[in-house]
């Protein structure tokens, strides 16, 4: 078919005069002077470490510490017995900070020591005996649902952590009254984050100010609040400050709850701030992949290439303890019917505990895993109708002021200028001949206004300095994806100041407002907006102050207040007046971004997000025949996330986006021999190399969101959701096979070719 | 052969001798960080599968995590400190910044070292040598486009 | 631990008999943290010979702690021994690469090292020398033990070069290797071949493939059958076939199963003889 022009701008390598600004801590990492976790060490500091379970499923039957305690140097010893915990989660309350009578993965958490040094610890660890009666234990999560299987855990029988039935219009209608069905069954491992900063965590214990935390979060609050319920503190007394942070993508939402956990534990029993590091391996082992998936996917399809409807039975992989699972799985199983006009759907989604590495969340949370069946579907359909997979997708992807199958609440909406920008590109209209091409659509909300009903948004302050600067407190924390430079902008925009002369503080919870944190895509739609209103709030009443000084009203441009007589006011000039006949308080802007609530309902149904972001990728690769091996060469990323704050920073998102998007495609993802994590290092666990990535083409369909600030909305997740169909449908159209399992390796390619038995 | 664990090390550190008493079989990177507090150099991984304890032993980059102590005796070795001494920043690391090739940053440190390492031998590279300079050192957040695009612009600085 | 970095070959063999067994070689050390740390060790890649690569009289001969790095930038290696080149500048990483040394590994016996792989390819011998000053000389295909352990005892002997023949006019070779990244992994498959043709025709030849045994391995069989026949379309075919035929291989997690594997050896086997005997057929200069 051919292309329209998109009538918003696009822009290609958008270096927009005055949006490319870099927030100043970029210096201190890129001169090696950021202090991260593992940079970072305390007076008196004693070294921990957490002794694992080196089976996948154990009684616990004796924890004898005597050798280690009396080791010199050692000086806490912690076993699960004597804690006397109460179990803690974060979806369900499933963990204790150390295991009890069972050990349920190789890696669970046994005992905890700390000692002067790292070396002590290690001996002390090795120093105290452990008796284990092993029973069995089971890793596939279909068959730890069957009858019979080993349970995990007493109080959830069936080893069913979370499950969920769902229809929502008449899918069985849908099926019925369909031309074509397609159908298909799809796996997709466990994914690490692959953060290249293991956490660490030092905690000190503090008769006065209680516990403080120095570890880098996403998601200070919420820790906090698990780690004060887990200890039997007061909210008050548990507070986080945060180093800088090696990286997150979701996977520092809550980290590694243990480590927090123990840490402080520890601290509170040696009376010394204790540090826990995590070691790579301990990273892979013990950390919180985001959940395996077996999703079972039809779709039920009109001749014209309409979608009439789609079932889904979806198993995931909990793992010994549930993180978030549940709540991942929940996005997983529903988010992406939203991305196109779909009247009919009917989905069963279970969550199965195994003896596996407890699981968390990543990036995306999900609607990757999902984007890899539906859009593998939509080609399949596409295929079976003869249709344009392009105009297939153009026909029903959804529109601004559409109400989807569940609920969600459709503004402003770019997706279908997005496929054609993409489409025209990639050049769908002009094809290489062999080469392999390939489509893909997502969805993404900005926020959640239904994660917690009656907290649905953000606060923010910000404060006039006696020098005329202005700080920025945030509860939205930066690990490099640019939110803080964004911030920055955005107040220097409403306050008519240049970003430079604006700080951002988010990194302490004793002064930082609340935040739900960095999750969700919320922080610049949600975030941002409680920034832009803050620094208005700060304007006028700098407007107000700077009145009552002058007694005539005032204006301000490029940081400067003039009055109507002609007089000049520099920002510094009002602060001190108000400081002073304060008796030295600073002005302060107030920012409450207050969402209305949602009319999401018991079912689950219901506007779920302020805005939704909205994108298509468009993927052209080569196979190489003779081994199955594809050549990504080049990725088009067309996203609607409003105007773009910060190009620099964007394209910066979509390319890193884009490469984990490629690297849960084509390699990485856990694999397990016998409950044991096989690939545990990051030579194994393979994540993209320079040279392992296409050429990626960010594109912006910048069409202004009338909800967050200045028009914008949120990037950082959706960047990686398409990545995964765009490449399988590509991968497919060039090898005349699908692959449905991930990672699409080439020993999968060639075999599905050749014909061959699926083996190993 | 003697039996005594550590032993006197003496080498070139950013221009300036030092003198150690260490455990040669100890990394490099350790020395590095916990003897001689030089923290900039990062530790991910402890296998050179990472890259990011990145720094130049006789003017070649190195993973210091695999690098026994021992090695560098009488050698010259230079750290992400290195560059940016006396309030001046390398033209490497503005790069960097203008191009928004520092997300977490904990890469940033190895791979301003490879790209360092890079322009001292080839200061001419095409694209796919500079892939290839920082093929050693992962970084999970920027995909790499930015930071070749910065190798690429500080190789052009250099020509002027 | 001691570290000692010698500076004479007298001073490396001193040190291994001082040592008693209890200490041992090191070159680049890459694999050092890898195993345990023995009680002393000897670096001898400051030596003066050790790095060195030169040509005399009809042989090649690279000191044992040339890095990677060196040997693949090489003028010399690169014209005329282009199968090293190759397996040396894929190995690992540049960091890797400009530390890692040949001879550590043919010594470190990982049984698909790409410098090793190589160096059997182009037929190369080690020279090494023992704590009594006893001078051996060993194809390096015959110095592997068991899987990741060499026959070269490093607590007494020494490995100072590795030598082979130049490929002259009318020879060339080839190193392929496939992996599932494209730095910073271990091959699945690696091969080399190197090929001398007369009026068109194979006159001799070596092809290798790994991870097959300990140590890369020689395919006997399917060299005879190449023997007088020209590199056409029909023997590289004959080749694939042959080569997964000819050896057994293991399938694991981390890689790939044993039948894709083998499927490699005959991919990965054929590209490098037809690449080799593009190289002996003049396309380019003297040599290859």
């Amino acid at each position: 078919m051919t292309l329209k022009t998109p009538e918003k701008s696009t822009r290609r390598y958008g270096k927009a005069e005055g949006t490319d600004y870099q927030s100043p801590e970029v210096w201190s990492k890129v001169t090696g002077k950021a202090v991260y976790g593992i940079d970072h060490a305390m007076p008196g500091m004693l070294h921990g470490k957490i002794l694992r379970s080196p089976y996948p499923h154990a009684r616990i039957k004796k924890v004898d510490t005597t050798a280690a305690e009396a080791l010199p140097g050692v000086r806490a010893v912690l076993t699960g017995t004597e804690l006397e915990s109460k179990p803690f989660g974060i979806a369900v309350e499933d963990e204790l900070p150390l295991a009890v009578d069972k050990v349920r993965y190789i890696g669970d958490e046994v005992a905890a020591v700390a000692a002067v040094d790292l070396q002590t610890a290690e001996r002390a660890i090795k120093a105290i005996k452990v008796e284990y009666e092993e029973l069995p234990a089971v890793y596939d999560p279909a068959e730890a649902l069957q009858e019979g299987a080993p349970q995990l855990h007493d109080n959830f029988p069936g080893n069913v952590a979370w499950e969920r039935e769902l229809e929502r219009g008449s899918s069985s209608a849908a099926f019925a009254g369909a031309d074509v069905v397609v159908e298909e069954s799809f796996t997709i491992p466990a994914i690490h984050p692959a953060y290249l900063e293991p956490i660490s965590c030092i905690a000190v214990d503090d008769p006065y100010t209680g516990i403080t935390l120095h570890t880098a979060l996403q998601s200070p609050d919420a820790v906090r609040k698990i780690v004060a319920g887990a200890l039997n503190y007061p909210l008050s007394k548990v507070h986080v400050n945060g180093p800088v942070m090696g990286g997150g993508f979701g996977g520092r939402v809550y980290g590694n709850l243990k480590v927090y956990i123990l840490s402080a534990m520890l601290a509170i029993k040696s009376g010394r701030p204790v540090k826990i590091q995590l070691t790579r391996e301990e990273e892979f082992t013990a950390g919180r992949p985001m959940i395996a998936a077996a999703i079972k996917m039809k779709m039920a399809v009109k001749s014209d290439g309409t979608i009439l409807g789609r079932e889904a039975d979806i198993i995931t992989d909990n793992g010994a303890y549930s993180g978030q699972a549940p709540w991942v799985s929940k996005t997983l199983s529903e988010r992406n019917d939203s991305v196109y006009r779909i009247p009919g759907i009917k989905t069963r989604v279970r969550l199965a505990y195994t003896n596996k590495i407890p699981t968390g969340q990543y990036r995306a949370y999900g609607n990757q895993v999902a984007n890899f069946a539906t859009e593998s579907l939509i080609d399949m359909a596409a295929k079976k109708l003869g249709l344009d997979p392009l105009e297939m997708r153009l026909k029903n992807c959804v529109r601004e002021g559409d109400i989807t199958v569940h609920g969600l609440q459709v503004g402003k909406c770019g997706l279908s200028e997005c496929l054609q920008a993409a489409a025209r590109e990639i050049g769908w209209d002009h094809k290489k001949a062999g080469h392999g091409y390939g489509l893909s659509v997502a969805i993404h909300a900005n926020g959640s206004l239904v994660f917690d009903k009656n907290f649905r948004g953000a606060s923010a302050l910000a404060r006039l300095e006696l020098d005329g600067r202005i700080t920025l407190f945030t509860g939205e924390q930066d690990y490099g994806q640019g939110t803080h430079g964004a911030f920055a902008q955005i107040a220097a925009k409403a306050l008519d100041v240049r970003p430079a002369q604006i700080t951002v503080e988010s990194k302490e919870t004793k002064t930082a407002p609340f935040s739900t944190g960095a999750l969700a895509m919320r922080q610049t739609t949600v975030g941002g907006k409680a920034i832009q209103l803050a620094a208005e709030d700060l304007r006028e009443k700098i407007f107000k102050a700077a009145a009552e000084l002058t007694g005539e009203p005032v204006t301000m441009k490029n940081s400067v207040l003039n009055t109507m007589s002609g007089r000049t006011l520099e920002l510094g000039e009002i602060a001190y007046h108000y400081h002073n006949n304060t008796s030295g308080l600073n002005l302060t802007g107030e920012g409450k971004f207050v969402p209305e609530e949602s009319d999401y309902d018991e079912s689950g149904y219901g506007n779920i997000s302020v805005a939704y972001s909205f994108a298509a990728h468009a993927v052209e690769l080569e196979l190489d025949k003779t081994t199955g091996a594809i050549t990504v060469n080049r990725l088009v990323a067309a996203h609607d996330s409003g105007r773009i704050v910060n190009h620099l920073t964007a394209r910066g998102q979509v390319y890193g986006g884009v490469a984990q998007g490629i690297g849960m495609s084509c390699f990485e993802g856990c694999l397990f021999d016998e409950g044991r994590m096989a690939n545990a290092t990051l030579a194994d666990y393979k994540i993209p190399t320079a040279l392992d990535l296409p050429e990626i083409d960010p594109l912006f369909i910048e069409i202004e969101d009338p909800v967050g600030p200045y028009g914008s909305k949120g990037l950082g997740e959706i960047v990686m959701v398409p990545v995964i169909g765009a490449v399988a449908n590509a991968a497919a159209d060039a090898a005349g096979v699908r692959i449905t399992d991930l990672p699409l390796t080439a020993e999968k390619i060639y075999q599905a070719m050749a014909g061959w038995e699926c083996e190993q | 052969m003697n039996n005594l664990k550590k032993q006197v090390l003496i080498f070139q550190l950013n221009g300036e001798p030092v003198e150690i008493f260490a455990d040669p079989a100890e990394s490099l990177l350790t020395v590095l960080r916990e003897k001689l507090g030089l923290y900039g150099t990062k530790a991910g991984c402890g296998k050179g599968e990472c890259g990011a304890c990145t720094v130049l032993l006789d003017d070649r980059a190195v993973n210091s995590c695999l690098v026994p102590a021992g090695k560098v005796q009488g050698r010259k070795v230079e750290t992400i400190e290195n560059l940016s001494q006396g309030g001046k920043v390398h033209m490497i690391q503005e790069e960097f910044v203008e191009k928004g090739a520092v997300q977490c940053g904990f890469c940033s440190p190895g791979m301003v070292m490879s790209a360092y390492a890079l322009l001292k031998e080839n200061p001419q590279p095409n694209p796919e040598q500079v892939k290839v300079a920082i093929s050693g050192n992962l970084c999970r957040c920027s995909g790499y486009k930015q930071i070749e695009e910065a190798i690429l612009s500080a190789a052009e600085r250099l020509k002027n | 631990m001691s570290y000692l970095i010698a500076s004479s070959l007298d001073e490396v063999l001193t040190s291994l008999r001082d040592g008693s067994g209890k200490a041992r070689v090191v070159a680049g050390g890459t694999d050092l943290y890898l195993q345990d740390l023995p009680y002393g060790l000897v670096d001898l890649s400051c030596l003066k010979g050790t790095t060195v690569i030169e040509q005399e009289d009809d042989l090649i001969s690279l000191g044992s702690a040339v890095t990677h790095t060196a040997a693949a930038s090489s003028p010399l290696v690169l014209s005329r021994a282009r199968a090293l080149a190759e397996g040396c500048e894929v190995i690992g990483s540049p960091q890797i690469r400009n530390i890692g040394t040949i001879g550590g590994n043919v010594v470190n016996a990982a049984p698909a090292a790409d410098a090793a792989v190589a160096l059997v390819g182009l037929g190369a011998e080690a020279v090494i020398i023992d704590i009594e000053g006893n001078i051996r000389q060993e194809a390096v295909e015959n110095l592997y033990w068991e899987y990741n352990r060499s026959l070269i005892d490093s607590t007494r002997e020494v490995m100072i070069s590795l030598q082979f023949k130049p490929c002259m006019d009318g020879e060339g070779s080839a190193f392929t290797r496939f992996a599932a990244r494209r730095a910073l992994a271990l091959p699945m498959v690696n091969a080399a071949a190197r090929v001398k043709l007369e009026n068109g025709l194979v006159k001799e030849i070596r092809l290798v493939a790994a991870p097959v045994n300990p140590a890369p391995t020689r395919l006997v069989k399917t060299e005879e059958l190449v023997i007088g026949k020209p590199v056409n379309d029909q023997t590289i075919s004959m080749v694939e076939r042959s080569a997964a035929e000819e050896v057994e291989v293991r399938g694991s997690l981390l890689r790939c199963s044993a039948r894709y594997r083998l499927h490699l050896v005959g991919v990965l086997v054929s590209r490098a003889l037809k690449t080799a005997a593009e190289r002996a057929m003049g396309q380019g200069k003297a040599g290859e």
